[in-house]
């Protein structure tokens, strides 16, 4: 008999079991949901950015034939309980809350903002009763812009908070940042803006809620990246009991940070539910996406840089004012982890941060990818122009500021390790990948010829899921749980709170488990997305690769060395000399005495061995994160720019990345190459764009402009050695990392590409019109 | 995003489609290809009383070429324009113009004459049919009349078709040996509108330019013709200094929009820019076609 | 409501569809095919092509009953008995997809493209895609789907 081998499954680019019924069309989104009796929502809409709500008629549409029900912004408040976002409540913010109805009754503050509902027996009829839903509004001077917000005159989006500032100035110091900015051979003032846009899955938001009358439950069909925080917001919103309410989610068509909790458009679908006893869907058109669902990134910085005439960046000093839209969401929070992550991956010696959210007449800031990012986009700004200040090269600038990798490890000056980066291994891979002396040289050609190349580089590191802190983990990024089970039919069974919407999660968990316990990978299954089996857990912050792959992995072996004890008594053998491989368990050395995993599970069901063993081949196991780590890497990236029509061409794109150890290689780059596809749609085309009214002007496909195939080049993928710090878990997340580095990375392509002019470039969004603009700016001869 | 109520005819001939235009004049919306209508009723920008389905008409097809015209079926596919070989040899700035229309997908729906009826400024067909002197054939319930170009674009998404007339073709000029094309565009993407588009045809005779007809996409709310760039190179030899005199001409003749994609001065700078361009590469193109 | 027949993925299928529904509308609720999706409903990003009479188009821009007397393809017919064709294989061999919501249109619209041009080079078939949005690949892993299945195509 040949001797059973053990597939090494970790670390290959294994095929995804989600793709099967991707390919073939039998995914289940949420719109694919049909139940019977089910309805169909539409919601009534503010067409102005700011105004008072003087009444809202609603006679008309319930009289339109097909029209089940329309429950306007007061009747919601009777279905249902007041309370803080939900999302804030569980990450525990302590600022001010502004007060609000679910859907609007007093007022609106910003355009789209629902005030009604109407739901019918199609979708096509719900939008024909919305149009006879007439509103008087009464408008107000809108706040679309956070200087305006930032005057005690501005009219206050919300009463009880007087004004329009979501979260108060703080100043926090770090290091001695007066004697670090005195000591400097310079300092150098810089304004840099990052301008608003937005994730655009593919699938908008949306659920299916269903309410069942007869027991008092509500089942909800959501698009989440964490069914358990749905259903607490679900919970809360409707002051149900959480045993009473069961959230489920399929497949999910993309979120990027937009759909965590539960939005008010989702909340209200519920209530609708059960007032009327009937399944009630809604999924969000591409038009309510762009303008409602939520925008990002609006934020400006005034740093203060304190250099050496060296090029060493002793200090920053930073203000920072977010636009945090509307209604409350992840804006005011953010400004936290920006400044935790100010200092990257070098020797700054001091900073100072201040800063200041306030509310305007604009969608809500929400998370999206990154979150934090613009700390690495002004930070690596910032180098570049130091760098030409004092004539030095964008690399050698980077080289000179890294912190060196000690034992032990050098500290950010906003306290947290930087053990295991190789930011130095990263740009020192990049000049072996890119020539730059020989880009130099068809840089001169072509400018002599009229055409302008770039090259620019950017470096990063992302808390994938972070060092391990000194006082534990804590929070809802905290422990990572998951239940592992053998089943009789001998598939090894993951539970996991994880939601993965393009993560591939099914295949990598898969592939740690499989190769842990040691049962073929086609023989583990990950279930995910049901409230009532998975434990609590949330797909976001880059931290599913250490959390939860290291969960697998240590769950895994938990449960083979359960699977072990129960088999060394079924074989009557001692659980050392026992393996498990290629789904058998067998006495090591000995082929013929194997038997199937699952064949020990049916004998433990069996009962057969008393109550002295437990045979329960079920754990449930808990990670804190081991090590944990830093992921990072370095991009770079070549542009031609048109100087004549200021359109940019991306002609390569390369990058020298660090991760950990890979589960799955294709998955990793998949998720990189993504993330950049996004930094570059940033930076080229995308802009979530208000005029001076609020009304947003970026409310097609037509005017927010993604990424197609045309636009993103080949990107060049290298992967590091890595540090391992931990004995057994070294995975560490990509999610984000690509979509916080690849806008730096263009922008600095670019200002080089229009080094001949003089430009300088001290803002993110870089349409041809605005490109021209630069250039005759900074030459007027152009 | 669902298109609002709506009535639907769908007429199995020209006069059958001209009564029921009469009937309803400017409450029926005339449904071609539907590429550039479905979109407008999706979004409830517009509310008409009835479609009138015109893509059972099957004499409203097909590409025919007589007397140095090009005739082309008001219902005739982008997609089939595009592989004619007729338009090719005949009418090569509308084969340059067609693969810019949006995406394949879009060309396997849209046709020629939905297309120059919608009469979006940003596209490509209005400029090209623009600068050809195209002429439009409309039927009527009084029968039919022609329309030249220079007429039928009125104004944004505003043709002098009459509420009760349906576009049945659009004729557009052979062209003859020395006669070069190039269309130029600068979009925020493939596939996407024209910030600015310029439809150039050049002939050249004995070495000199006989005939430059130029258009403009995007500049304003119809196709604009660069008269006064054209006047410039009639009789001249191609040169570059040349082409940057007409370029110069042609961006201080207009005052272009401004919006999300473009101001005013940028546009006035891509025309100047596309001009040079779009004009070199006719005279090239020109030169291979002797 | 209008009657229509129409043959679907090879089987004869009728119904009475508003004349306002779209075919994407159609196609799922109506015939309980949901493989075909809505990513904008104004035909911009792609995601509901479908194939009909041979050629690639939007359905979310075609009316249901403009498909009347119609051959039409959904992901869900593209290969023998809802398994594998051959470019599905190669874009499954290829980790070309991510969450997935963009698959079936990126996938009919790059069957419909290798069918009229088996032996596109890289920039073409990035062209033919470049009407079909995906927020997740950065397109690279999806155009090296394409190609294997051109390549393996050859080699037959």
């Amino acid at each position: 008999m040949a001797a059973i081998a053990a597939e090494r499954y970790t670390g290959a680019s294994i095929k995804r079991s989600e793709d099967p019924r991707i390919l073939t069309g039998a995914g289940r989104y949420v719109d694919d949901i049909k139940l019977p009796g089910m309805l169909h929502a539409a919601f009534v809409r503010s067409p102005v950015a700011h105004a008072r709500v003087l009444s809202v008629d609603v006679s008309a549409a319930r009289t339109l034939p097909g029209v089940v029900a329309v429950f306007t912004g007061a009747e919601l408040e009777e279905m249902t309980v007041p309370g803080p976002d939900a999302l804030m409540a569980l990450m525990g913010w302590a600022g001010p809350t502004p007060e609000f109805t679910l859907l609007a009754t007093d007022k609106v503050r910003f355009s789209g903002d629902p005030v009604a509902v109407v739901v019918a027996e199609s979708r096509y009829l719900a939008e024909d009763g919305c149009e006879l839903v007439e509103v008087e509004y009464e408008e107000l001077p809108p706040v679309t812009n956070a200087s305006f917000a930032l005057d005690p005159g501005s009219p206050p989006l919300f009463a009880n908070l007087g004004d329009n500032i979501a979260r108060l100035h703080s100043r926090h110091e770090f290091g001695d940042v007066s004697a670090t900015f005195a000591d400097a051979d310079r300092v150098t003032d810089f304004r840099i803006d990052v301008h608003r846009h937005q994730n655009m899955p593919m699938e908008g938001r949306g659920c299916v809620a269903s309410y069942d009358t007869d027991s008092g439950a509500m089942t909800v069909y959501a698009a989440t990246q964490s069914v358990h925080v749905s259903k607490i917001a679900v919970a809360m919103r409707l002051g149900m009991g959480q045993d009473k309410v069961r959230v489920l989610a399929g497949d999910i068509g993309g979120s990027f940070g937009l759909k965590i909790g539960a939005s008010r458009e989702e909340l209200a679908v519920a209530a609708a539910s059960r007032a009327l006893g009937q399944p009630v869907k809604w999924v969000e058109d591409r038009g309510e996406n762009l303008t409602t669902s939520g925008q990002a990134r609006e934020e400006s910085f005034d740093v203060r840089a304190a250099v050496s005439d060296d090029g060493d960046l002793l200090g920053l000093d930073v203000k920072t004012v977010i636009d945090t839209g509307s209604y409350p969401g992840m804006g005011a929070m953010v400004p936290d982890i920006i400044e935790a992550m100010f200092p990257g991956p070098y020797k700054i010696a001091a900073l100072g941060f201040e800063s200041t959210a306030v509310t305007t007449n604009k969608a809500c800031y929400v998370a999206y990818r990154g979150p934090w990012a613009s700390e690495t986009f002004v930070r690596e700004r910032i180098l570049d122009l130091i760098a030409k200040d004092l004539g030095l090269d964008p690399l050698e600038i980077r080289l000179r500021n890294v912190a060196p990798r000690t034992d032990p490890p050098a500290v950010m000056i906003t306290g947290r390790p930087l053990v295991g980066v190789t930011t130095r291994e990263s740009l020192e891979r990049i000049a072996q990948l890119v020539d730059f002396p020989a880009f130099r040289c068809r840089q001169a050609e072509a400018r002599a010829q009229g055409r302008y190349l770039g090259i620019g580089v950017a470096t990063f590191i992302e808390a994938a899921p972070g060092p391990r802190e000194p006082e534990g983990s804590s929070g809802p990024m905290g422990n990572e749980s998951m239940r592992l089970r053998l089943e009789e039919d001998g598939i090894v069974v993951l539970f996991t709170g994880q939601m993965p919407h393009g993560q591939s999660h099914q295949t990598t968990l898969a592939q740690i488990a499989a190769d842990e316990f040691g049962v073929p990978f086609e023989q583990v299954r990950v279930v995910v997305g049901d409230t009532d089996v998975v434990p609590f857990g949330l797909t976001g912050g880059s931290r599913s690769a250490t959390m939860t792959g290291g969960v697998a992995l240590h769950g895994a072996r938990q449960l083979k060395a359960k699977v072990v004890d129960v088999a060394s008594h079924l074989m009557e053998a001692s659980a050392s000399d026992l393996e498990i491989a290629d789904g058998q368990v067998f006495v090591r050395g000995d082929p013929a005495s194997a038997i199937g995993v699952g064949e020990v599970a049916r004998r433990a069901a069996s009962g057969q061995f008393g109550d002295g063993l437990d045979a329960q081949l079920e754990v449930e196991a808990v990670f804190d994160g081991g090590e944990g780590g830093w992921s990072g890497g370095s991009h770079c990236a070549i542009v031609e720019v048109d100087a004549e029509t200021g359109v940019v061409t991306v002609e390569r794109y390369v990058i020298a990345e660090d991760c950990g150890a890979l589960i799955n290689p294709s998955v990793v780059e998949g998720q990189i190459r993504g993330g950049v596809a996004q930094g570059i749609g940033a930076v080229l085309l995308e802009r979530s764009a208000y005029d001076e009214d609020g009304n947003c002007q970026s409310a097609t496909l037509m005017d927010y402009l993604v990424p197609t195939a045309c636009d993103i080049p080949r990107i060049e993928i290298e992967h590091l050695e890595t540090v391992p710090l931990d004995a057994d878990v070294n995975f560490r997340g990509v999610g984000e990392g690509g979509m916080i580095v690849a806008p730096p990375t263009v922008v600095n392509a670019i200002e080089d590409a229009l080094s001949p002019f003089g430009v300088r470039i001290y803002e993110q969004h870089l349409s041809p019109a605005r490109i021209l603009e630069l250039v005759a700016a900074a030459d007027p001869g152009q | 995003m669902k298109l609002p109520p709506v009535d639907y005819e769908a007429p199995e001939s020209v006069p059958e489609a001209v009564e029921l235009l009469a009937e309803y004049q400017d409450e029926a919306s005339v449904l071609a290809g539907g590429q550039s209508l479905i979109p407008l009723l999706a979004l409830r920008l517009t509310h008409p009383a009835v479609l009138i389905d015109i893509n059972g008409i099957d004499e409203l097809s097909g590409v025919s070429a007589a007397d140095g015209w090009v005739a082309i079926g008001a219902m005739t596919r982008e997609y089939v324009a595009e592989e004619s070989g007729t338009v090719a040899d005949a009418v090569p700035l509308l084969a340059a113009a067609l693969p810019l229309i949006g995406h394949e997908a879009i060309r396997s729906r849209g046709t020629v004459g939905g297309s120059l009826a919608h009469a979006d400024p940003a596209a490509e067909l209005p400029a090209v049919a623009r600068a050809l002197d195209a002429e439009f054939v409309v039927c009527g319930p009084s029968g039919e009349r022609v329309i030249p170009a220079a007429e039928w674009f009125e104004g944004f998404l505003t043709t002098s078709r009459r509420p009760d007339e349906l576009l049945t073709e659009v004729r557009f000029p052979a062209a003859g040996r020395g006669t070069g094309v190039s269309f130029q565009e600068v979009a925020r993407r493939h596939g996407d509108f024209a910030i600015v588009g310029l439809a150039a045809s050049l002939t050249l005779s004995g070495g000199a330019i006989s005939d430059a007809r130029l258009a403009f996409a995007g500049l304003s709310d119809v196709p604009v013709r660069a008269g006064d760039a054209e006047d410039l190179l009639v009789g001249e030899r191609p040169s570059a200094e040349l082409f940057d005199e007409a370029a110069l001409r042609a961006a201080g003749d207009i005052d272009p929009p401004a919006d999300l994609h473009g101001s005013s001065d940028y546009r006035k700078k891509v025309a100047a820019a596309l001009m040079r361009r779009g004009l070199r590469a006719a005279a090239d193109h020109a030169d291979e076609r002797r | 409501m209008v009657d229509i027949t129409l043959s679907v993925n090879g089987v004869p299928r009728e119904g009475s569809p508003e004349a306002r529904k779209t075919l994407a509308d159609f196609l799922r609720d109506d015939l309980d095919l949901t493989g075909t999706h809505l990513g904008c409903e104004h035909g911009v990003c792609g995601a509901c092509t479908v194939i009909v009479d041979g050629r690639a188009v939007r359905s979310c821009l075609m009316l249901a009953v403009q498909a009347a007397g119609s051959e039409v393809t959904t992901i869900e017919g593209l290969a023998p008995d809802g398994g594998l064709g051959p470019l599905q294989q190669a874009m499954w061999d290829s980790h070309s997809f991510q969450c997935g919501f963009c698959t079936p249109g990126m996938v009919m619209q790059a069957a419909a493209f290798l069918s009229g041009h088996p032996d596109a080079d890289e920039s073409q078939i990035r062209e033919a895609l470049s009407g079909n949005i995906c927020r997740c690949t950065g397109y690279q892993s999806i155009i090296d789907g394409v190609l294997l299945a051109a390549k393996r195509n050859r080699e037959r």
